[in-house]
């Protein structure tokens, strides 16, 4: 019968010390193997599903078991999704699956060395939850805060390890963007931005570096596009379709910006832009008075099956014709 | 000589220790789940003793480093220190067009191996990988790469290039390349002793039906075609590798679907052949239970493997201008009479004759399974990849030490 051992005891008496013995550098590898995902809404549930899939354990924290069970449903039914479109097996399910555990418990992240928060983006509630992550962790815990616009400065400032706290921007869905923005407030250690690159390129990402000024480089470059193409529909140059069209086989894009926009959430969308205006005070990021009517009238997008375009059930557009 | 054979995989490592004097191996088994929490290291002794261990394993040097202690440990191992082994043999997936035979390794080699890289980017790293941890634990030990592709080194450009544009080739090295090499290199070896001829004068076709499968024409001991190509994922029906298809039908898929490269690179190698075609599954046992029990899926999937079989067959009987033997080898060659007899049937008219009886006499050992009448034998070969990689390194530590 096999019989059970603790493996490092068996190390230990197995090698002799001979001539040419190596001594076991307990720390050889920089990879990590655990990290902690504090909120699980699409961006928690997106990145545990992606360094769940790099062979990384995730413990996976939300405020309620109800909130819990819901989010790790959701991660399930999109390995499904991924199943249905062949680019994951069930066996790739299962083993995702087994790596991530959830709980309601912060404290069990305590000693990880990464802890990565996903929370919306809400500076104070950011604030909140930092000053607490920074009481809770281990003083080498790296936090990390899954934001596209805010002050990572901002957020460290609340922590006594402000070297120790970086930006990651994922951009939605995780598991198809390839790129990361990995954002250095202005007290990030070298350190810190060093092991962040690594566990971006470990999660099989490509990161690039940023340094942190208002909405980064990825959602400082689109909103305004974002926002221009909003002004085309309102001014009616162009119906909001054709707009689409124009933009994606002009420039081989794989989403026109409208549909882009109705993807991302008009009501973040707004907040973003609103972040921006406020900040960089340019009347170029200043939203556009159609998506404020959207917002108010609660045609937030694909969530609501209903912004630019109208949604089916499985978030596919209506054509116009048919939505009329 | 005493040999540690390394396969090593992107978070598994198997291994034989192989006494190649006595060809005994003296334990095998196998470290996975590296990487990853609850790894797990299997081992089973020539003498029966086995053990399993739970634990962590960080990375592959640490994977080694397991099995090295393992195979030194008081309770379960078969060696007192390190210095007992006197050479490493790798199994390396791709060599390129570099690597035409195993080769002791060296820092140019090494150099070479990173270079083939893109050529096989999920199997090529972790050999690597392997191969360095080795150096760090073993320093003292030589070390041979042996190869998948090298077998197939042989084939003529005719038979290795695809009819894509010329520039290709020379910017990708966009060729079929083949794999299973070890396997069709013993195998049709095996079928000379067995025949009692000189390898030379044999026209052989090798089938390794396995998970992956694939097939080889062997004139004189030397491959001349074979039905993996750039990849593993062309040539035969497999457990879950669709085989030989259209290209132009997975551009047409990818448009149609809105498929991304690696989804349609998973969808070909992951989610087609057998498992693909039955819906039930990729393991030929359970196919073939399907299919008596009158699935007409699982019958379709059988029916479409073994018509490749069948009609590879046909066409490497006509590259080697007659038929000598056929090999069949891989758990499904070996295991499965009905792949056998399906593949084979209706092929009297090339002088190849099945005899039921033989054919579904279950042996673990090599035997011949033809009619009498039958001009070409067929025979039945288990294959032994890990005594072609110790016996290659075994001959070229041999050729270092004689010409020190």
């Amino acid at each position: 019968m096999a019989a059970e051992e603790d493996l490092k005891s068996l190390l230990r008496q197995g090698i002799p010390e001979d001539d040419d013995s190596v001594s076991v550098e307990e720390d050889a590898s920089t990879d990590v193997l655990h990290i902690g995902v504090l909120g699980a809404g699409t961006m928690g549930q997106g990145i545990s599903e992606v360094a769940s899939q790099a062979g990384i354990d995730v413990i996976l924290i939300e405020k309620d078991d109800r909130s819990l069970q819901e989010s790790l449903l959701g991660i399930e039914d999109h390995l499904d999704y991924e199943i249905s479109r062949w680019s994951k097996t069930e066996s790739d399910k299962k083993a995702i699956l087994s790596r991530i555990h959830g709980t309601v418990d912060p404290t069990e992240a305590q000693n990880e060395p990464i802890v990565i928060e996903a929370l919306p983006d809400n500076l104070e509630l950011k604030k909140e939850i930092f000053a607490s992550l920074d009481k809770i962790c281990h003083e080498d815990t790296i936090l990390i805060t899954n934001t596209s616009t805010l002050s990572i400065t901002e957020i460290a400032a609340v922590t006594g390890r402000e070297d120790q706290v970086i930006g990651m921007h994922f951009l939605y869905p995780v598991s198809k963007t390839p790129v990361v923005e990995v954002v250095r407030g202005l007290k990030t250690s070298d350190d810190t931005f060093r092991r962040t690159f690594g566990f971006a390129q470990q999660l099989k990402k490509t990161p690039v570096e940023v340094f942190e000024y208002p909405g980064y480089v990825t959602t400082r470059i689109i909103l305004p596009m974002l926002n221009e193409a909003m002004h085309v529909l309102m001014e009616g140059t162009a119906s909001a379709g054709d707009i689409d069209t124009a933009i994606k086989l002009g420039y081989n894009m794989d989403h026109g910006p409208l549909a882009l926009a109705d993807q991302m959430g008009l009501d973040e969308v707004m907040i973003w832009m609103e972040s921006l205006f406020h900040e960089l005070g340019d009347l170029k990021y200043r939203p556009c008075p159609l998506l404020r009517k959207l917002v108010r009238a609660g045609h937030l997008g694909k969530k609501t099956h209903w912004g630019f375009f109208r949604y089916d059930k499985n978030g596919h557009i209506i054509p116009e014709e048919d939505a009329q | 000589m005493k040999i540690l054979i390394l396969n090593c995989g992107s978070s598994s490592i198997k291994y034989q220790f192989i006494e190649t004097g006595t060809r005994i191996v003296q334990a095998k088994g196998s470290v996975e789940r590296i990487g990853m929490k609850g790894a797990l290291l299997k081992q089973k002794r020539h003498d029966g003793d086995e053990v399993k261990i739970t634990g962590e394993i960080i990375d592959h040097q640490a994977g080694v480093e397991y099995i090295l202690s393992i195979l030194l440990s008081k309770n379960h191992g078969v060696i007192e220190n390190k210095s007992q082994i006197d050479a490493v043999g790798h199994r390396v997936v791709h060599g390129g067009e570099k690597f035409t035979g195993s080769v002791l390794i060296n820092d140019e080699v090494m150099k070479g191996l990173e270079d083939c890289m893109e050529l096989a980017p999920l199997h090529n790293p972790p050999n690597i990988k392997g191969i360095k941890a080795c150096q760090r634990l073993l320093p003292k030990a030589p070390m041979v790469g042996v190869f998948d592709t090298a077998f197939h080194h042989t084939l003529p450009d005719y038979a290795y290039m695809y009819g894509l544009p010329y520039v290709l080739y020379k910017r990708y090295g966009i060729r079929r390349y083949g794999f299973h090499g070890s396997s069709h290199l013993y195998v049709s070896q095996r079928a000379a002793v067995l025949l009692e001829k000189p390898i030379e004068e044999l026209r052989i076709i090798t089938c390794h039906l396995g998970n992956g499968a694939s097939m080889a024409a062997v004139k004189g001991g030397k491959s001349i075609d074979t039905t993996m190509g750039f990849t593993p994922v062309e040539g035969l029906l497999m457990g879950t590798r669709c085989g030989d298809i259209d290209p132009a039908a997975i551009l047409h898929t990818m448009g149609c679907e809105e498929l991304t490269l690696g989804e349609a690179n998973s969808m070909m190698n992951k989610h087609s052949g057998l498992y693909g075609i039955s819906g039930i599954s990729s393991d030929m046992r359970e196919i073939i239970e399907e299919a008596e029990g009158g699935s007409q899926r699982a019958e379709l999937a059988l029916e479409m493997y073994c018509y490749r079989v069948k009609k590879y067959i046909g066409a490497y009987a006509a590259v080697l201008g007659g038929l000598d033997a056929i090999v069949f080898t891989g758990g499904i060659g070996e295991n499965a009479p009905e792949v056998r007899q399906r593949s084979l049937s209706g092929l009297d008219s090339l002088g190849v004759v099945l005899d039921p009886k033989l054919n579904i006499w279950e042996s673990s050992a090599e035997h011949a399974i033809h009619d009498q009448n039958s001009s070409t034998a067929i025979i039945v070969i288990p294959t032994n990849e890990e005594l072609v990689i110790a016996l290659d390194t075994e001959k070229l530590i041999g050729e270092v030490v004689s010409v020190e």
